[in-house]
This record gives structure tokens, C-alpha cells and sequence, in this order.
């Protein structure tokens, strides 16, 4: 990107006043499509709902008081600690298969490209309808579980946490694969073999140069991993059989058959001001100051 | 250089907007199958289980609805005087693909069917466009009354509808249209408890048999609050409607109990969990109780003796129709007698048209219109007002705390 400004500066695309109309769509856009409806997202929980449908214009900080109550508070707990579960996990799997992808060779990186692209295509209900018939009594895996003679009767996997979390893992996973992948394909290879000359162990060259090298790869996978996971709902629905209750989920049920939207309005707004600051904090811990990979 | 931080800025924010409204567009188009609901009795989100059954009957995929929407859009470019149109709004393929074939042959107006997800999506669509863009709108009781109370149904002209007089009298006069001047019925229907005789060992009679021990982990409920509430304050003796916070309150403290018997909440194919033996009892909706029955005739059905539910949900023009001439019309043609009973059979709902009785082959005259004598003790689930409203919000926020 900065070689291409450079570029234009050169040729004199800034002198004749008419460079911003290259950028002009994208802050339309961004004012249109991200800024006014987060504003009006943001007058909107401050007005108080009407008695049967509909909002009224009437101040009241109520909205935000009503997300104090226990009963509230535990599904933003809930859906940060399956969130939290969420990227350790996608970190755990996600890190060693963006590694070892990184480093194979040049046919074998675009197969593992496309093979791990390949599942967007079909759509995410679609996949996790897939999980359904594995998960489910007398489903696929309950079947070769009896068959290896593991279990004797059907598991009851479907419509439990685990399953909401193995449902978030696999749809998330791709985000920190990528991130971490493109991160470590960047890496200088001779910075890990100058300390490994000057006599540090595989892992000391790892944990020093390879993750601090990577951690921008990392911090963009964390990233794109936890704000979705803090907001996805669909799942919790379809793998949790309704029975998890996540802030998502809270808020659709606000805007549908609670016709309470300012409160869902203030839900979501804590929601964006959560998820912020836990990026603030990550970037905090990190020392990152740019989030690269897919960003 | 300035521009060029601000510029990353934007496009960082961006790219972070866009991989999540593609994770949230996902969400979305789930909605259909995992919460359709509406806080309803009857009526709610189970039109796909029709969209099934009629699949497999007409071998017409699922999305008709959208292709044909597709389709209409090109004609709708083709044939600019749109006044040989009929914007039709409700749930995914709630109105029989050969129904609207047919309409469209025997009338020549062509029909543009869109459809939601929530009854609450429609009104506010509706809203929205002043009660204009749509001509037909299927919706439920519950948010008919709202529209109607706000101005956007318009009076249907009995007129133009000679076969109003179809309408079984049975399933007039209700809450959402009193005068009977607004609505023709379309789908009525009472949910029932379902249960496999062969897996339940206790004795199921009513509500109240889902609390027993015998049951754990092993009943399906519907994924609405209204539904399930509406359960435990029948079991308390109360009305579906009861605004008396403490009742509300007391009814919360019931349920809880009920949450280790659940296995699972669900509002479309709930009969799957019973047939496929995920479930021994299940709370269903007609559709979902009449497709149980076709696949399972085993299963026993339980009229709840504490009391039935209700709902319907019915067709209405809205105030501003841009083609209402075109409406009327279609009311008309679905009050036929014959038609009546095709979307009947298609959609597994109880048969409103009198006219239609004849038409029903045998299997379906016991399951579609036995129920009629019931729906004098039927209530229905209506509105209640912001606090109660907010209240059940809470405790099933709570209910569902306990069940994971």
C-alpha cells in the first residue's frame, strides 16, 4: 500500500486535487454503513420501548441499568468464557497448522489454501447441519463409537456446551490458520537459524524469535476469532438446541418476541464496548500496535 | 502520511465490518430454522416443516419462494405496468407453490412472493413502508392486532370477495379482528403434546405430566417464552395473559424445575427429535403434530386437560396495497372450497373454509378438522403489556441459564 502512495505521489495524482475521489467510496461507505447506524445503534438505547411495539422518544438510562441484573450479566459472562474457550482452542489447533502450512512447499501451501477456503463455500448452516448427523443419538459418531465398542449406548452429544463449542472452533478456525499462516510465511527464516547458530535450543529459537515474529499473526487471528465468537448466535441455537444463551441471542430474542429494542440497543452497544476493550488489552499485553495477517 | 494511517485505519475497520457481517449474514439466514418464533401460541416458525412434506410431494426444492421472487423480479422488468401484480409477504413457502401457479394461471396476475422470518420482521417492514409495497401479508394473530391497532390493515371489501361467506364460523370473531371485516383466516391451529408410548413410561395428560422425573432430558419444547410460559401458568390454573407480575413470577419459579427434563427447544421439525428418538415427548405445533402422525402413527397425541392454545394466522391487505383490487382477488381464490383444501393438505394446518370439508380425503378430515370442537376452550396468546413482557423475557433468559 505505502509503495503504491509513493507512486502516486510521484506521478502527481495529489497535485491536481482529485486523489481523495479513490478513497471517497470507502468513507461513504464507512459513514453510511458503519458510523450512522452505529450512531443511531447508540441514541436508539437511551429511548424507552413502547408499551406494545415501537419506541418512544423518552430519555432513560434504564436500558443500561437492566443489563446489571444478575440475570443479564450471567449471558455476558457465558458468551465470554465460550468465547474465551473458543480462541484457545482455535489458537491451540489454528498456530501449529499456520505453521507447519507456512512451510511447505510452494503447490502443497495453495492446496492447503484451498483446502482450507473450500468450507466457505457452502454455507455455515449448511455445515453445521453437518455437525447435526454427526452429533446426534444413533448419529455417525455415536455409530462408530458402538461399532469400536467404545460406548454401548448413544452418547448424548447434540445439544450440549461442547457441542456449541466444537461448532464455534470449526467455523472459526480458518480466521487464526490464515492469520497465523500469512504472518509466519512473512518470517525471515535466517533470524531462527542465526540463533540457533549462536547455540539456543529449538525451543528457546522458537519461543523467541518464531512467536514474537508471529505475534502480529496471532493477535489479528485472536481477534477475528473472539469478537465473532462474542457475537454469534446461530450456533448456540442450532448445536445447543436453543438451551444456550449467549449476548447474541439475547439480542435477537430482544428485537424479536422481546420487542424491547432500545434494550437491545444497549446490549449491543456494551457488547461493542466489551469487545473493544478486550482488543485494547490484547494489543496492551502484546505490544502490538498494528494487527496484521488478514487485517 | 497522515492519510496514509488514516487510510489503513478505515480499511482495517472495514475488512472487520465485512468478515462480520459475513459471519452475521450466516446468522441470519439461520434464523428460519432455529428461532422463528414470535411468542406465539400456534402460529410461529414452523412453515418449513410444510415446505418439506410439500417438497417431497411436488418435487419443488426448498427456496421456491426465492426463486420465484427471482423470476418475478425479470417479469417484473419485462411487463412494466405492474398492474397485473401481487406482492405477496409471509413466511417461506407458507403459500403452496402450486397454489400461486394456479392463481397466476386462472387470473393472469403475476405474484411476487417475498418472505420473513418473524412476525416481528413483517410489522416492521410494514411500518416502514406505510402499509404500502405488499398486497398479501400471512402473518399471526398476535401481530395482526398490533398492525390493525396501527393503522396499516386495510378493510377488506366483501364485495370483491364473494367467498367470504366460506369462512367457517368457528374461527371468527376473534381478538385480532372482532368485526370480522379485516382478516381471512389461513392457518389456525392448536399445539399438542405428542409423546412415544414406547419410550414414556409415565402417564401423560396434560402440561403439568412434563414435570415428571420419569422424563429427564428427554422432552422437546418449542423455542418460544410465551409457549413455554404459557405451559406452567396453565399448570397454576392461569391465563396465558396474566399480567399480575407475582402469577408471572410464581409461574418462572415453576419452570425452572421443568429445565432438566428438556433435551432440546426448537421451533421447526420439533417432531424430528420425537421421531428420530432424540425425545420421548414433545410440545407441537398442528403441522408438526399431523407430519408426527403421517410418519409415526405410534406416537400418542394428548389434548392438554389444562387447557388448549390457540392461534391463527391469517391474511389481511395492507392500507396502502398498491394492487388491492389484485388482493381481493387472491382472498378470494383461497376461499375457494377446492383451493382452501389444497393449502390445507400442504400446509398441515387446520382447514378454515367450510366449503373445503368435501374436498379433504378422509385421513385429513380427522386430522385437520377434528379439532374444531376444541377451539372454544382454545386461549390464545396475546400481547401483554411492556413490564409483563419484559418479566417473561427475564426468566426465560434465566430458564435457559439453567438448561446448559
Amino acid at each position: 500500500m505505502g509503495k503504491s502512495m509513493k507512486k502516486d505521489k510521484r506521478k502527481g495524482a495529489g497535485k491536481d486535487g482529485r486523489w481523495w475521489m479513490t478513497v471517497a467510496p470507502l468513507y461513504l461507505f464507512t459513514i453510511f454503513f458503519v458510523a450512522l447506524p452505529l450512531l443511531y445503534l447508540f441514541v436508539l438505547s437511551f429511548l424507552t420501548r413502547a408499551q406494545t411495539w415501537g419506541v418512544v422518544n423518552e430519555f432513560t438510562l434504564e436500558n443500561y441499568l437492566k443489563i446489571g441484573k444478575p440475570v443479564y450479566l450471567n449471558t455476558f459472562k457465558e458468551s465470554f468464557q465460550l468465547a474465551v474457550l473458543t480462541t484457545v482452542s482455535t489458537l491451540a489447533i489454528g498456530y501449529p497448522f499456520g505453521y507447519f502450512m507456512a512451510r511447505l512447499s510452494r503447490r502443497a501451501k495453495s492446496l492447503m489454501m484451498l483446502l482450507v477456503v473450500i468450507p466457505f463455500w457452502t454455507s455455515a448452516l449448511m455445515r453445521m447441519y453437518g455437525w447435526i448427523i454427526i452429533f446426534r443419538s444413533n448419529g455417525i459418531l455415536d455409530k462408530v463409537l458402538m461399532a469400536l465398542g467404545l460406548i454401548h449406548s448413544p452418547l448424548k452429544l447434540l445439544y450440549s456446551y461442547p457441542a456449541v463449542l466444537v461448532g464455534m472452533v470449526y467455523s472459526l478456525l480458518p480466521f487464526m490458520i490464515l492469520s497465523v499462516y500469512s504472518s509466519t510465511d512473512k518470517m525471515d527464516w535466517s533470524l531462527v537459524e542465526a540463533a540457533r547458530d549462536l547455540g539456543a535450543s529449538r525451543w528457546t529459537a522458537f519461543w523467541t524469535i518464531t512467536v514474537k515474529m508471529t505475534l502480529p499473526g496471532i493477535m489479528s487471528g485472536i481477534v477475528l476469532v473472539f469478537i465473532p465468537s462474542m457475537g454469534l448466535f446461530f450456533i448456540a441455537d442450532i448445536l445447543g438446541g436453543g438451551k444456550v444463551m449467549l449476548v447474541g441471542n439475547l439480542i435477537q430474542a430482544q428485537l424479536q418476541s422481546g420487542r424491547d429494542w432500545p434494550f437491545a440497543a444497549a446490549l449491543s452497544v456494551m457488547l461493542m464496548l466489551f469487545t473493544s476493550v478486550m482488543i485494547w488489552i490484547y494489543r496492551k499485553v502484546a505490544g502490538v500496535r498494528e494487527l496484521e495477517g488478514l487485517l | 502520511m497522515k492519510m496514509t494511517r488514516w487510510t489503513k485505519r478505515a480499511a482495517l475497520l472495514m475488512a472487520a465490518v465485512m468478515a462480520m457481517s459475513g459471519l452475521q449474514g450466516c446468522g441470519g439466514s439461520s434464523d428460519g430454522s432455529a428461532g422463528n418464533d414470535g411468542g406465539q401460541a400456534e402460529a410461529g416458525g414452523d412453515r418449513s416443516d410444510a415446505g418439506q412434506a410439500e417438497a417431497g410431494a411436488a418435487g419443488d426444492g426448498a427456496g421456491a419462494g426465492q426463486t420465484d421472487a427471482g423470476d418475478s423480479g425479470k417479469d417484473k422488468a419485462k411487463d412494466k405496468k405492474g398492474a397485473g401484480e401481487l406482492n405477496i409477504y409471509t413466511w417461506a413457502e407458507y403459500v403452496p407453490q402450486d397454489i400461486i401457479d394456479r392463481f397466476e394461471e386462472e387470473t393472469g396476475i403475476r405474484v411476487n412472493y417475498t418472505n420473513f422470518e418473524a412476525n416481528e420482521e413483517m410489522l416492521a417492514k410494514l411500518e416502514t413502508s406505510g402499509g404500502g409495497e405488499y398486497d398479501i401479508v400471512i402473518a399471526s394473530d398476535y401481530i395482526i392486532k398490533i398492525a390493525a391497532d396501527e393503522g396499516l390493515v386495510m378493510e377488506i371489501d366483501k364485495e370483491k370477495v364473494p367467498n367470504y361467506t366460506n369462512i367457517d364460523p368457528i374461527f371468527q370473531d376473534f381478538f385480532y379482528d372482532p368485526e370480522n371485516t379485516l382478516t381471512v383466516p389461513y392457518g389456525p391451529g392448536i399445539p399438542l403434546l405428542v409423546y412415544d408410548p414406547s419410550v414414556v413410561t409415565c402417564d401423560i395428560t396434560g402440561y403439568e405430566s412434563l414435570w415428571d422425573p420419569s422424563l429427564q432430558d428427554s422432552v422437546a419444547l418449542m423455542d418460544s417464552e410465551r409457549v413455554v410460559m404459557g405451559m406452567a401458568l396453565k399448570t397454576m390454573g392461569q391465563s396465558f395473559n396474566t399480567e399480575d407480575l407475582d402469577v408471572i413470577r410464581a409461574a418462572g419459579d415453576k419452570l425452572m424445575e421443568l429445565a432438566p427434563n428438556v433435551r432440546v427447544l426448537s421451533q421447526n421439525q420439533t417432531q424430528d427429535f420425537l421421531l428420530s428418538g432424540e425425545v420421548g415427548a414433545a410440545f407441537l405445533f398442528t403441522s408438526q403434530v399431523v407430519l408426527a402422525l403421517n410418519q409415526d402413527p405410534d406416537l400418542k397425541v394428548v389434548y392438554p386437560e389444562e387447557g388448549l392454545g390457540f392461534g391463527v394466522d391469517a391474511a389481511f391487505i395492507p392500507s396502502q396495497a398498491p394492487n388491492s383490487d389484485n388482493a381481493h382477488a387472491f382472498l378470494n381464490f383461497i376461499l375457494d372450497g377446492e383451493v382452501g383444501a389444497e393449502v390445507s393438505q400442504q400446509t398441515y394446518y387446520l382447514c378454515p373454509n367450510k366449503a373445503s370439508y368435501e374436498y379433504l380425503p378422509e385421513e385429513f378430515q380427522k386430522s385437520l378438522v377434528i379439532s374444531a370442537d376444541d377451539i372454544p376452550n382454545g386461549e390464545f396468546i396475546q400481547d401483554v403489556g411492556a413490564e409483563a413482557t419484559s418479566l417473561h423475557e427475564e426468566i426465560w433468559t434465566e430458564f435457559k441459564a439453567a438448561l446448559d
